[in-house]
């Protein structure tokens, strides 16, 4: 059911065709990028267009929902638990029996920071673990919630990334060393290649506070080259408030006028954009003003948690203090991916080098933020399946880097050597653990992956081929494009 | 102490090598092997890159001296050829005896040492040969290599040298350089096979740069003045112009408020509560907005902001400059107030994030830990203050917010970088990273007293002076109005008349206080202080008697209409009363001494420790490699859209090197010594093939140095700035970024551009400049320009933030985006609706009612062009619905004249600057 639209006419239907054929309002895009292309601008490509908005191949999931921990989690103490940390405490790594896992021949490995990463005190374990679920996945304490759903998880441990600070966060969402700046993001990689599934609203969305602008910020859900209009765009989750300057100040503006508003400004945008036939910018302020028109209503419906029953609000902790705030964001998540948005960026902690970075005392820093996102992930997961979303609605969760096996006081330091994500839905095998790290979770050691390879293995979900993405003059790298994770799909 | 330190060095220099040669990494690198990677940059490998290439591993398991690392026979040789050369008296730095040896085989396996080293193999090192398929690849590597060499190199952290202008080679022709920067960017053009857009029309031209200087659109009066004007010079006139006008300050101000991260103060004033920065802060914007209009050169800028207290500190109008460190207050730690003020004044003024090396050593830059906290002793001692301004004695309401030296706090190391473990062995005196050359030069500074007595100055005694006057008005008014009024009780009066006594008395001892602190202040000697002083102190003790007598006339009332459960305290206050009073007295029968009460004032430290002053000092001296280089690029990123070095805030290891670091080079030189090459541009070394156009020979050099509006001329007046924004489809396919800058780039408003554009095309602006913060809350009501409405933590204007505004912590660059919410800003908010309105019934007027000259004018007042007929055709029909009656089409009309306003208001050119 459809709530009372204010502002939209008594025939949405009818004032939207006529608004698309005013403005062009959808393939405005293409038919701008097309002039130019006649024009022969790409003269050395002709065969080259922009994806048409169809998969390359059969699609195993049609959403994805992007979790991301900012600050590195520790990964021995979640998803890699190591006891050999709490029976070697206060040993140095050399007085181990694995003094080999130091080794760095054959692993690509960044330069070590001294200071910074390679403590080689180790601390033990800070929280207890357990075994879940047929497969027995061991998780820690932190993550009982996460736990139980043990089975629908593939549990990647052998990750490895290229930046010893929290840059790494940019990395994590668009592959590249944050000193090369901007770059596509997955989000944006899958909002270009696929289009939207819906007209009313993005189809890549971001919730909670992004990276720090030391960190990546907007860049972290950016679309660098492919154009703003497949950039992600942010959504507060406070249905008090779900979007600024929603409603027309002026309430002598009918709705009807608003559509002839927006169709001249659509023909005069388009007729002033002709010599301007590249402006990303332009399309996508064109998109921007037909998705503005639409949001108006469709957010704050969206937003309307209080729909939900209760049952629903308690599975995502919104009725306890720790876990309201980023249960709502994983609510609106599924609201959101229910509704055809094809990509949600949740965030989490952050702001700054994230709140997960717990140089000291990991034990309070981890306990008190795992509280606030264990039950919600665990909530959306269990949603996801009850509902059948989760068979083609891919949930993935990551963070920038691991934390170091040794001490840096009562915290632990950055470990870009080492670390783990989950993938769960969207065809991904359940109850996997693939790859290796070594006893004490130093270096991945078997079937050692970098964070691209879960770019190519989600885009491989969605059906698409990150090569065939490829535009003319942008070179990508062999491992931007990264290796599908074959081992953990169904 | 002096030798203590010595050994620790000694001791980390053997550390160093010693991790050097077992094949680790080490950070603090050794200046040979600097050399060595500078020489052969990209082409050394990172096996190299080491100690190992020169020297052999120690003997030794704890070697104890340098000399217990011996030089393998390349090393050996190298050193050698250094002794030989030092005795010639010729040059011998690593990079000339490298390339000396380049053809000689040290190891003797037969391949030179530069072959080897090419190739990735150790020239001293007869065992590490490459392969003969290496070999094969040797000449291509050696012809890469001297290419390299020959190559503009770009070295940051050596000081600017200007580099000569280069040719314009006919491959880019006809295209006419108007000045330097011209002939930089033409030299990528025709080594890619680029070639520049053409010059933008005359409409898009006027409408940039009077955005860019500025921050506001032209007039249709100013169209029409620069359209209409045929002479060669009218754009060299018009861009003098922009420079003048005072809005040109408000404009750059923001620009540099990004940069040196102005912002209100943040917390609860009720509550008392100042977190972060300070109120009335707004003054240091102020000034930056008059420093920059009165063309204040960079150098000082920079100067004042960092110590105007030690080189002004009786100059109230350049002590409003140190809001750059008050604005880095924290009431809540005094460690992450002095950790944001090292860390933004080194991003600000050098481009490195030195902040990186509070925990540990810089991992890609060269600052130790050391030297972060050497940087941090500079800023040590100071703190904040308000001092009082003319006219308000409450410095909450108003007042001089300010940075001074308050105390001589140590500086230690912080064990990573965590306040709780300081190594308390070794203070940290002041210096600067070693690596940006030059020293401190720390000079104690002795301030003027009324810099450390503010109060003494003469308006606080006069406004003193004038607020016991009008408290001796108003008692006396008192007195009068309980003689007068019909009601008034004999209590009431004596009440009032004791009162009265009172506040004369104290006027009187406050007159005669000023006479003698007068007599004692500034010190003076032989003179007779005592007359004066012995004046006061009778008086005093007047004011005490009086003020008991009044106390004990009021307990006297209070008693007598106590009730009967107050009776008791009532009596008690009385007795007390009656004690103070028979004390003040017998104090009259004492011989009058010297020793008054003076007045309450504050006062602060004689001296300024100096070490604010020595880093502005050393900042700006012209050998500081990155400080001109850094605000160049600041400046440029501004005028086109992207730094000359993209990343603004990163000139280290971790940003990305510029696209043209001549032309970068150049501009810094030329900030800090305009002249030289504006004129130089028809020199013989140059080798000039296209001819200068007039006007940029006519182009006299300021010779003002660190003169930003000369860099600013110099920037909009060349060619390359005036090129069309529109796409060539060759240029795209080699350069799809622009990098090269073969056309100019789109940019859009920033967010208070925004806001003032809408504004100012209603003809709704109000151009009052300067004067306290504004709430943000009346963002969408007031008509200020947007840089005087208040920013700080929690308190931004949203209308602002959704069009990306500055972030409070950090916003070295703005990143515009395109976002469903900036539409809905713009197309809902009560701002866009009232403007849209004040225009369309303004405009309506103008036209006389007609539809065509409507449109004219709204697409002159808000795009700062005319229509095109398809343009005017399309919005003719958003007319046309026919109307019954007059009156209803009027009605009609104003609708629709409304609505086209509202349109042109979310137009994407309205945001966009072609």
């Amino acid at each position: 059911m459809n709530p009372p639209q204010p502002h939209s006419s008594g025939c949405p239907g009818v004032t939207r065709r006529a608004f698309l054929a005013d403005t062009g309002m959808g393939f405005t895009g293409l038919a701008l990028g097309a002039m130019l292309f006649r024009d022969g601008a790409r003269a050395d490509t002709p065969a080259w267009q922009p994806p048409t908005g169809a998969p390359h191949f059969a699609p195993r999931a049609k959403a994805v929902i992007w979790i991301f921990l900012c600050g590195g989690v520790s990964h021995v103490e979640s998803f890699d638990v190591k006891p050999e940390l709490t029976k070697y405490a206060g040993k140095s790594i050399a007085e181990t029996p694995y003094a080999g896992v130091l080794a760095t021949e054959g692993k690509d490995v960044i330069g070590a920071n001294p200071a910074h990463g390679n403590r080689k005190v180790i601390l033990p374990l800070q929280t207890g673990y357990r075994h879940y679920g047929e497969c027995g996945l061991v998780v820690g304490d932190w993550f009982r919630h996460v736990g139980e759903c043990a089975d629908d998880l593939a549990v990647v441990r052998s990750l490895w990334t290229i930046h010893n600070d929290h840059g790494a966060q940019l990395t994590w969402q668009t592959g590249r060393h944050p000193r090369e700046l901007e770059h596509p993001t997955l989000g944006a990689w899958m909002a270009y290649g696929l289009g939207t599934l819906n007209e009313n609203l993005p189809e890549y969305v971001v919730l909670g506070a992004p990276t720090g602008d030391c960190c990546g910020g907007t860049f972290t859900y950016g679309a660098a080259y492919l154009g703003p209009e497949h950039g992600g765009v942010r959504l507060n989750t406070d249905p008090k408030n779900p979007l600024p300057f929603i409603h027309p100040a002026d309430a002598t503006l009918t709705a009807d006028q608003q559509v002839a508003n927006l169709s001249l400004l659509g023909r005069l945008n388009r007729l002033a954009g002709i010599d301007y036939p590249d402006d990303a910018n332009l399309r996508a302020r064109i998109k921007s003003y037909e998705l503005a028109f639409q949001m108006q209503s469709s957010v704050p419906e969206t937003l309307q948690l209080e729909r939900e029953p209760q049952h629903i609000r308690s599975l995502y902790g919104l009725d306890q203090d720790a876990t309201k705030s980023f249960g709502e964001h994983c609510l609106v998540a599924r609201r959101l991916v229910e509704r055809g948005v094809r990509f949600v960026q949740v965030f989490h902690g952050g702001g700054g080098g994230g709140a997960w970075d717990a140089h000291s005392d990991i034990k309070a820093n981890h306990t008190s933020l795992a509280q606030q996102v264990d039950q919600p992930i665990a909530g959306l997961l269990k949603d996801l399946k009850q509902r059948g979303l989760l068979d083609d609605t891919l949930v993935v969760f990551g963070t920038e880097f691991g934390r170091s096996p040794g001490a840096e006081g009562t915290g632990r330091d950055h470990h870009p050597q080492a670390f783990s994500a989950w993938l769960a839905g969207g065809g991904v095998k359940g109850g996997v653990q693939y790859g290796r790290t070594d006893e004490l979770g130093f270096h991945a050691a078997d079937n050692r992956r970098y964070v691209t390879d879960i770019h190519a293995t989600v885009l491989r979900q969605l059906g698409l081929d990150s090569r065939r993405l490829e535009v003319p003059g942008r070179k990508r790298l062999e491992i931007d494009h990264g290796a599908v994770i074959r081992e953990i799909l169904a | 102490m002096k030798t203590v330190s010595n050994n620790q060095v000694w001791r980390v220099w053997l550390v160093v090598l010693g991790t050097c040669l077992v094949g680790g990494r080490s950070f603090a690198t050794p200046a040979n092997r600097a050399a060595l990677e500078k020489h052969y940059g990209r082409f050394l490998t990172p096996s190299l890159a080491r100690c190992t290439t020169c020297h052999l591993p120690s003997a030794q398991k704890f070697p104890e001296s340098l000399d217990e690392f011996p030089h393998n026979s390349f090393g050996d040789r190298l050193r050698k050829l250094g002794e030989e050369l030092a005795a010639a008296g010729k040059k011998k730095d690593l990079q000339t005896r490298l390339a000396l040896v380049a053809q000689e085989d040290a190891d003797g396996d037969g391949v030179p040492n530069e072959t080897e080293l090419l190739l990735g193999h150790n020239p001293g090192d007869a065992k590490d040969t490459p392969s003969r398929s290496e070999l094969a690849a040797a000449a291509t590597r050696h012809t890469e290599f001297a290419a390299y060499l020959k190559s503009y190199r770009w070295q940051p952290f050596d000081p600017v040298v200007r580099p000569p202008v280069p040719g314009i080679a006919p491959t880019v022709a006809p295209f006419a350089p108007r000045n330097p920067i011209d002939s930089f960017l033409a030299a990528e053009w025709s080594a890619r096979g680029l070639k520049p857009r053409p010059e933008a029309s005359k409409e898009v031209l006027l409408r940039r740069v009077s955005i860019d200087l500025i921050g506001l659109n032209p007039t249709p009066a100013e169209q029409r003045a620069f359209l209409d004007d045929p002479s060669p010079d009218a754009y060299e006139r018009l861009v003098d112009r922009l420079l003048d006008d005072p809005r040109h300050g408000e404009r750059w101000a923001r620009h540099w408020m990004d940069v040196w991260r102005y912002s209100d103060w943040a917390g609860w004033a009720d509550g008392g509560q100042v977190r972060d920065s300070k109120p009335h802060i707004w003054r240091w914007r102020d000034w930056i907005v008059e420093s920059l209009n009165a063309n204040k050169p960079y150098d000082r800028l920079v100067t004042e902001m960092l110590a105007a207290d030690e080189l002004a500190p009786e100059d109230p109008d350049a002590l409003r400059a140190t809001g750059f460190l008050v604005r880095n207050y924290k009431m809540l730690s005094r460690e992450q107030w002095l950790e944001d003020t090292v860390k933004h004044t080194s991003q600000a003024f050098l481009g490195l994030t030195v902040g990186c090396a509070k925990c540990h050593d810089h991992v890609v830059d060269p600052i130790s830990q050391r030297e972060y906290y050497a940087l941090r002793a500079v800023f040590e001692p100071h703190n904040v203050r308000t001092d009082r301004l003319p006219g308000q004695l409450d410095t909450v309401k108003d007042g001089l917010v300010r940075a001074y030296d308050a105390t001589n706090t140590p500086t230690f190391v912080l064990v990573r970088g965590d306040e709780r473990h300081p190594l308390t062995n070794a203070i940290i005196p002041p210096g600067v990273p070693a690596a940006l050359g030059g020293k401190l030069d720390v000079k104690e500074v002795t301030l003027p007293w009324l810099a450390a007595s503010p109060d003494a100055r003469e308006f606080v005694i006069h406004d003193t002076i004038s607020a016991s006057e009008a408290a001796l008005t108003a008692a006396r008014a008192a007195l009068t109005r309980e003689h007068t009024k019909t009601n008034s009780t004999p209590a009431q009066r004596d009440e009032a008349r004791l009162s009265l006594d009172l506040t004369e008395k104290k006027h009187a001892a406050l007159l005669a206080v000023v006479e003698a602190d007068r007599s004692v202040h500034p010190p003076k000697q032989n003179e007779d202080r005592t007359p004066a002083a012995t004046n006061a102190v009778r008086l005093q003790r007047a004011v005490a008697v009086a003020e008991a007598r009044l106390k004990q006339y009021q307990a006297q009332t209070a008693l007598a209409t106590a009730a009967t459960n107050t009776v008791v305290s009532a009596k008690q206050k009385l007795m007390a009363a009656d004690q103070q009073l028979a004390d003040a007295e017998k104090i009259l029968t004492k011989p009058l001494d010297a020793a008054f009460t003076p007045r309450p004032a504050e006062s602060f430290p004689a001296t300024s420790s100096g070490r604010r002053l020595a880093l502005a000092k050393w900042l700006v001296r012209p050998e500081n490699p990155l400080t001109a280089r850094v605000a160049v690029n600041h400046i440029w990123l501004r005028h086109f859209g992207r730094g000359l070095v993209p990343t603004a805030a990163d000139f280290g290891r971790n940003g990305r090197p510029p696209t043209h670091p001549q032309l970068l080079d150049w501009l810094a030189a030329e900030l800090m010594k305009p002249g030289d090459g504006v004129l130089g541009l028809g020199s013989g070394v140059s080798g000039i093939s296209a001819p200068l156009s007039q006007d940029a020979r006519s182009q006299t050099p300021d010779p003002k140095p660190w003169n930003l509006k000369h860099l600013h001329r110099l920037i909009v007046t060349s060619a390359a700035y005036r090129m069309a924004s529109t796409p060539d489809a060759a240029d795209l396919a080699i350069d799809p970024d622009n990098d090269f800058l073969w056309r100019m780039n789109s940019r859009r408003l920033e967010a208070e551009a925004v806001r003032d554009n809408l504004l100012y095309a209603a003809g709704a602006l109000d151009l009052e400049r300067g004067g306290p913060d504004i709430d943000q809350k009346l963002a969408l009501s007031s008509f200020r320009r947007s840089i005087y409405l208040r920013h700080a933590a929690e308190k931004q204007a949203e209308f602002l933030q959704i069009f990306d505004g500055p972030s409070v912590t950090e916003c070295y660059e703005r990143r515009p985006s395109v976002m469903p919410q900036q539409a809905l800003a713009l197309g809902n908010s009560e701002l866009a609706a009232r403007q849209a309105r004040a225009l369309a019934t303004k405009l309506t007027a103008e036209s006389g009612g007609n539809d065509i000259r409507f449109i004219e004018l709204a697409f002159q007042r808000i795009l700062a062009r005319g229509p095109t007929e398809a343009e005017r055709q399309s919005c003719a029909e958003f007319f046309t619905p026919a109307a019954v009656s007059t009156e209803l089409a009027n009605k009609a009309f104003a609708r629709a004249a409304q609505n086209l306003i509202l349109v042109l208001f979310n137009h994407n050119d309205f945001v966009t600057v072609r």
